[in-house]
């Protein structure tokens, strides 16, 4: 993806100059704009992190903080290292770990297996391809929300509750991921794969060598998203753990909300933030350091 | 499903390994319900009965709310996947007990492991909420509660009046010496259990056919009734008037602002007790529900209501044995007099009530009493609970037709009319699923 | 499809193997086992079951609930699809357009998109609370006396405003990209012509975005029916009560909380029937950018 501001100094300073009064409010009013829009993106994690820095009685009494208070070392390292539960080993960090192997495990999972299906459906002489093809797009119909029930006892039936396999298989089962990639197969040149060909390539050698190869970028790219996705999955994983040990960050949130909701304790408010700023920093930080990819990915992966 | 049988397998050879090397203890598991405060003294409990013994060993995990309990439950128990023990709370009762064969009556449990089990050694309030029409105990009653008033004792002497013992005391005197003294009267955490399943114990109405439920599937509710409609007309006019306070569905919209002192009086469960004695920053007591005066000159008994343990079926003669064996760890009088010092709940047997009494845990906290006394009162012919399937789904109807009644987009006549339909609908659904 | 294909008939089906067979197991075996339980009436315990026809739908068809739960969640698609996508595509314009900080604005307006919906859930309630809610705060002083989880409509903007802010980043990625696509000689010439700025984004940029859109809504319908999941879950704190809900989060009610497998099922059925149509629309529509560009 191009970088937007692509400035051109020589062609933009000729032009500016006849009416720089007019151009310089008008990008006054555009700063403004987006300043308000950014803020407006900004503000709510901004104040979830400052809050998070006061202990729970301010935060009981006077709400949502702006200034930054001296529990920063209290109420994150409670939330990170605070064992809670009666196995006492679920903690801050646990759940981080839960959440990254849900993370990566799906992004992985799901990018390996729609390469080979749409490595199949593009460059094979297939039978049954027009049905594998419907078979695997029909998927795309039926979100898990809407047979989560009947999914949570195939689970549950094979013993892979409390599992990772369990809590990130039936996530995969969709075809979002082939669909992207059979996308861009399509439109890598077909003077490849006849060049391989006849360097004597078989499928595997063309698969491995060649078109994993020129995929990269677009695997990155998918990766970033699925990891976002796969990260930020809510009820299945509520559903399908029971064992504290493998509750992911999110899960810990919904734990929040509950114990909010029941109000036999004053809310530990500014650890439930801290809890909250934890759950959503990894994956900012990728979006934001790898945004490129992203963007690339998420324009790409939703055509 | 060979998978499922190699995986099963493979579970069980792993299973004995592990006891093996445990000094052969019986493992068991039981999912609760308890959060917070209440989830530590479940721990606490399993933790003292672990140590009490080397042949049992018992791990309590929390579920979530009451619902999701009950739903993980069920769904574990349809994978053969059940823990021994399940907390089901008194809207889940119908679902576990008219399901015959998903749990094992607590009564023959406990019969058959050599514990002599007598229901009169349970106090008259808890005897019957969990019981089958023929009086057989199904579900151990563990967290059993009431509702009760708490009050804020400096607020009602800054107001200077006594806790209501009518509605119609609180609605001429109590209500508005509270209002001019500065604090929102009232407030209350659950609607359909306070304001309608105990209302109509307390006043000793019928709330469903066949004996409240008790006898059959095929059960009408009777909720549409002219005093339950007087008292929720009432309770708006109070909303209005600035002598109640609504504050949302949830438990803890309603209990915050009492403990914040907002609210002068709130009525929750004797189970809230230990919670408010953490959260509370005045000196608060309890007093019974109160009734009103117009409907019934005699208040009875109200129910019991929080949530009994039952023993899931389809588990080893040895899991079984240990899950009796907690269950009598759980019912002896010590355990059961630390669990309501430090709850709230009352206990549920005789001899711990004969206990706390001789300890003077009363007179250092009268407000302990309250609830165990409330449900010592006279019984009345409707005042041993009820039994209706799909009552999760019916107290959802409840709370938003409520909700609809204290926002003013409803009255009380089109509230009503609105729950019959849809609870006598989903009764009506229940029976045809047990067919 | 491609010319050069590989001819081996073993392989393509070893290739494809994983992905069928997950998602014959944990698609289209619970897909089938939702529509066939949506013909009976079940005992929650899986003890017995009764065939009740259509009962289950004719039933959840003429409920007054699900009625009312069907126009919210058209009310609510629409609002929140509206609101994210008129804001996001005035941000992106802008974005697009500022000489300076162009890259900086891009970064904090999309970032929102990796904060998940139960957090975003989080932050309203914290915002939108009774008593220190931020946003309640603030209406207070305009005579707008805010209860969320008490008053439908109160609940209902809560859901939206949280609902659009978690959107916004989504469409704005897509505007931009759609934005940097138009190419600079279109709007040169259009500076040539001397329009004003609000009349050249009327007459040249957004007839070239409307692709775009028109296929970002079927994005932001699918997110307001599935992905606000969350975000409902946790304002209302898990009591429905009186609180607007979505058809999605009914039939989670109804069949993980109520424990009503059949009149679930039928929900989940005719929810089927709703993303075929959508999906339908979206494929036609996907063919004619392809088309197109």
């Amino acid at each position: 993806m191009t970088d937007m501001t692509s400035e051109n100094p020589v062609i933009l300073s000729s032009k500016e100059k006849p009416k720089a009064k007019k151009l310089k409010l008008s990008s006054i009013i555009d700063h403004s704009i987006l300043i308000i829009g950014s803020l407006f993106m900004l503000m709510p994690v901004l104040m979830a992190f400052t809050t998070s820095t006061h202990d729970h009685v301010t935060i009981h009494k006077e709400g949502l903080m702006l200034s930054i208070g001296d529990q920063f070392a209290e109420n994150y390292g409670a939330a990170m290292f605070e064992k809670g539960g009666f196995t006492e080993t679920v903690d801050g960090l646990t759940m981080l770990m839960n959440s990254l192997i849900l993370g990566i495990g799906f992004a992985v999972g799901k990018i390996v297996i729609s390469v080979l299906a749409a490595y199949a459906i593009v460059y094979f002489r297939l039978k049954f391809a027009t049905l594998a093809f419907w078979i695997i797009f029909t998927t795309l119909l039926l979100p898990l929300e809407v047979r989560i029930l009947p999914s949570y006892e195939v689970v549950h039936s094979f013993g892979l509750s409390n599992t990772y396999t369990g809590l990130i298989l039936p996530l995969i089962a969709s075809a979002t991921g082939t669909f992207y990639f059979r996308q861009f197969f399509m439109s890598v040149p077909d003077e490849l794969v006849e060049a391989a060909k006849i360097d004597g390539a078989g499928p595997f050698k063309f698969l491995i060598d060649i078109l994993v190869p020129i995929s990269k970028t677009m695997v990155a790219a998918i990766f970033i998203i699925m990891f976002v996705f796969g990260w930020n999955q809510y009820l299945w994983p509520a559903l399908i753990t029971t064992d504290e040990t493998m509750f992911t960050i999110i899960r810990g949130i919904r734990q929040i909300i509950l114990a909010y909701a029941e109000g036999n304790n004053i809310p530990e408010h500014g650890q439930a933030m801290a809890l909250a700023v934890i759950a959503v920093l990894p994956p900012v930080l990728i979006v934001v350091f790898f945004q490129s990819w992203f963007v690339k990915g998420l324009v790409e992966s939703e055509k | 499903m060979k998978f499922k049988n190699i995986a099963a397998a493979a579970a069980i050879a792993w299973g004995s390994v592990a006891s093996a090397a445990a000094y052969a203890e019986t493992e068991i598991t039981w999912w609760h319900a308890m959060g917070g405060q209440l989830g530590e003294t479940v721990n606490q409990i399993a933790a003292d009965f672990n140590a009490s013994q080397n042949d049992y060993k018992i791990t309590p995990v929390y579920k979530g709310g009451y619902e999701e309990t009950l739903t993980a439950g069920i769904a574990s128990f349809r994978a053969g996947e059940q823990p021994n023990i399940l907390q089901v709370f008194d809207a889940g009762a119908a679902t576990v007990i008219a399901a015959k064969g998903a749990v094992l009556p607590v009564q023959d449990l406990l019969n058959e492991n050599g514990g002599n089990f007598d229901i009169n050694d349970y106090i008259a309030g808890v005897r019957y909420f969990y019981a089958d029409a023929n009086g057989k105990m199904i579900g151990m009653p563990f967290n059993s509660s009431t509702p009760v008033l708490y009050y804020n004792e400096e607020a009602l002497k800054k107001a200077g009046v006594t806790a209501p013992k009518t509605w119609e005391e609180f609605e001429t005197k109590t209500g508005p010496a509270l209002k001019a003294a500065g604090y929102v009267p009232l407030s209350q955490s659950h609607l359909p259990w306070i304001f309608t399943e105990n209302f109509f114990s307390r006043h000793d109405l019928q709330f469903a056919s066949d004996n409240n439920g008790y006898d059959s599937t095929n059960v009408e509710i009777k909720v549409n009734h002219p005093a339950i409609k007087d008292h929720f007309t009432a309770l708006k006019k109070w909303k209005d008037e600035g002598i109640f306070g609504f504050y949302g569905a949830s438990w803890g919209d309603n209990q915050k602002p009492f403990a914040e002192g907002k609210v002068a009086m709130w009525l929750g469960s004797s189970g809230s007790f230990g919670g408010l004695l953490q959260t509370a920053e005045f000196p608060f007591s309890s007093a019974m529900l109160p009734y009103w005066e117009k409907v019934t000159k005699s208040p009875k008994q109200t129910f019991i209501g929080g949530a009994a343990l039952f023993a899931m079926s389809g588990k080893s003669d040895a899991e079984n044995k240990a899950t009796a064996e907690f269950f009598k760890y759980l019912t002896s009088a010590t355990a059961q007099y630390d669990w309501h010092k430090a709850t709230g709940y009352v206990p549920i047997t005789e001899a711990a009530y004969e206990l706390a009494k001789k300890d003077g845990h009363y007179d250092r906290f009268p407000a302990a009493e309250t609830g165990i006394k409330q449900l010592s009162l006279p019984a009345g012919e409707w005042t041993k609970g009820y039994r209706m399937g799909f009552y999760v789904q019916i107290r959802d109807v409840m709370n938003r037709e409520y909700g609809r009644i204290l926002s003013g987009e409803a009255d009380a006549e089109e509230a009503f009319k609105n729950i019959e339909e849809e609870a006598n609908k989903l009764l009506s659904r229940f029976a045809d699923t047990t067919s | 499809m491609k010319r050069a294909n590989f001819s081996n008939p073993w392989m393509p089906l070893l290739f494809l193997l994983p992905q069928l067979s997950i998602i014959a197991i944990f698609f289209y075996y619970p897909a089938v086992q939702a529509m066939q339980s949506s013909f009976y009436l079940e005992d929650p315990f899986g003890f017995g079951s009764t065939f009740v026809g259509l009962r289950n739908y004719v039933e959840t068809l003429l409920s007054d609930q699900y009625r009312k739960a069907a126009i919210f969640t058209v009310v609510f698609t629409f609002l929140v699809s509206f609101f994210s996508l008129s804001i996001s595509l005035l941000l992106a314009y802008k974005a697009d357009k500022v000489l300076r900080g162009g890259s900086t604005y891009k970064t904090l307006l999309m970032w929102v998109y990796a904060v998940a919906p139960p957090v975003a859930g989080l932050l309203g309630v914290m915002y939108f609370d009774q008593s220190f809610g931020l946003f309640t705060y603030f209406v207070a002083d305009f005579g707008w006396d805010f209860k969320l989880g008490v008053d439908y409509y109160d609940t209902a903007t809560a859901m939206v405003v949280v609902a659009v802010w978690k959107q916004v980043p989504v469409n704005f990625i897509f505007f931009l990209s759609g934005l940097q696509s138009i190419p600079k000689s279109i709007n040169e010439a259009a500076l040539i012509d001397n329009n004003s700025g609000f009349s050249r984004f009327w007459t040249i940029t957004f007839p070239l975005l409307a692709p775009t859109a028109f296929f970002l809504l079927i994005i932001n319908i699918t997110y307001a029916l599935f992905d606000t999941f969350g975000i409902i879950d946790m304002l209302v704190k898990a009591v429905p009560a009186n609180n607007p809900m979505t058809l999605v989060y009914k039939v989670y009610l109804d069949g993980f909380r109520g424990n009503d497998l059949g009149g679930s099922s039928a929900q989940s059925v005719l929810l089927m029937i709703l993303v075929l149509i959508l999906t339908v629309f979206q494929f036609r529509l996907i063919e004619r950018r392809i088309h197109y560009t």
